[in-house]
């Protein structure tokens, strides 16, 4: 039954996503296209709606834990929402080709990025913990406003035309240029994609790329997953699932590939 | 330093969150098992509704994180706030593709 079967896909994306922090939404648009034979601008859509549930679970979790910069999240989601927005709204313009294209060549580029990393998507060490149980933050001050600005725009642009998170974009920047911890941001990126996939799925709503009957099983899976993933990321070596990430994005963005070399319809 | 410590803050927010995905969670089950029984519009309106609470639920938590900026007289936050909000706004006006 097709509605089992999307619960199941969704409760798995949402599981790897909150186990690994990379969110499981990019696997979403890619595998609906591919194996449930939804055309690629109604499977972008539909994925948003996941995408969204998956940022609103994981990041009420992750608020509670006092590990996301309210502050720098909604000044960077005034370039995402604003790319996200512009992006759905051209992407009518966009050959289903290069859609797919970007897709696959996002996908590689994700995976790359995750195993120059040596797997590692987590903090090396262990965050420290106060008398309170709570988890102590270095002092930081995040700097390079453009670049992180740069770099949203195009994460929110890459979301509003692929159904995805961005998060393989905006984690690396604002940890690496912008000095702000892994944790934090993790946490703010997760935090972000929330309202950035909302600018663009309110586009795609209206233009009724966003399936309703796909999404509903879709989002009540992911939103299991990602509960569920969120409870146990503190207590499982993730390494091996995100290597299992790693490999599902390879082999989706190969299909993707060869459905592009072929010319048969995704 | 960033002002990561407003546990109070952080709390209000993610309540929008919570309300939001486990009202999404509710309404879209709901509209799964009514599909089973029923065979018409009903399940998929019930749907709607879920997909349409998703789709609001970021907008609330710009907006409520808006106002708590600016009870906060943050005045430099809240004006970031409500730019978020007004991209939010303007592509749900202004989505009407060409379907």
């Amino acid at each position: 039954m097709l509605s089992a079967l999307l619960v199941l896909l969704g409760f798995f994306a949402g599981l790897l996503g909150a186990l690994t922090g990379i969110g499981g939404g990019i696997l979403l648009s890619p595998i609906l296209a591919l194996h449930f034979g939804i055309p690629i601008r109604e499977a972008i859509g539909t994925s948003l709606v996941a995408v969204i549930t998956t940022s609103a679970a994981s990041s009420s979790v992750h608020l509670q834990r006092h590990t996301t910069d309210i502050r720098l999240g909604m000044t960077l989601e005034l370039a995402t929402a604003l790319g996200a927005a512009v992006t759905a709204y051209l992407v009518g313009y966009f050959n289903r080709n290069v859609l797919e294209g970007l897709l696959a060549g996002f996908l590689l580029y994700s995976s790359v990025t995750i195993l120059l990393r040596g797997g590692k998507v987590k903090d090396a060490e262990e965050p420290a913990v106060n008398g309170d149980g709570e988890t102590v933050i270095p002092p930081y001050e995040p700097q390079r406003y453009p670049l992180g600005l740069g770099a949203s725009l195009i994460a929110g642009g890459l979301s509003g035309l692929l159904g995805i998170g961005g998060g393989p974009i905006k984690v690396p920047v604002m940890y690496i240029f912008m000095n702000v911890p892994l944790m934090v941001a993790t946490a703010t990126s997760n935090f972000m994609i929330g309202v950035t996939a909302a600018a663009s799925a309110m586009v795609y709503y209206r233009r009724g790329d966003i399936l309703v009957e796909i999404a509903a099983p879709l989002a009540v899976g992911v939103f299991l997953g990602s509960l569920l993933g969120a409870r146990l990321a503190p207590r499982i070596r993730t390494k091996y699932v995100v290597y299992l990430l790693v490999a599902i994005m390879l082999y989706l963005a190969g299909h993707l590939f060869l459905h592009l070399l072929t010319g048969r319809a995704a | 330093m960033s002002q990561l410590r407003e546990p109070a803050f952080d709390r209000a927010v993610a309540l929008v969150l919570r309300v939001g995905a486990f009202g999404c969670f509710f309404i879209m089950l709901a509209g799964l098992l009514v599909g089973l029984f029923v065979h018409n519009r009903i399940p998929g309106e019930i749907e709607r509704a879920g997909v349409l609470l998703m789709l609001a639920t970021p907008v609330v938590r710009v907006l409520v994180a808006g106002v708590l900026f600016l009870r906060e007289k943050d005045w430099k936050y809240g004006a970031i706030s409500f730019g978020v909000l007004a991209i939010l706004l303007l592509s749900a006006v202004f989505g009407i593709g060409e379907h």
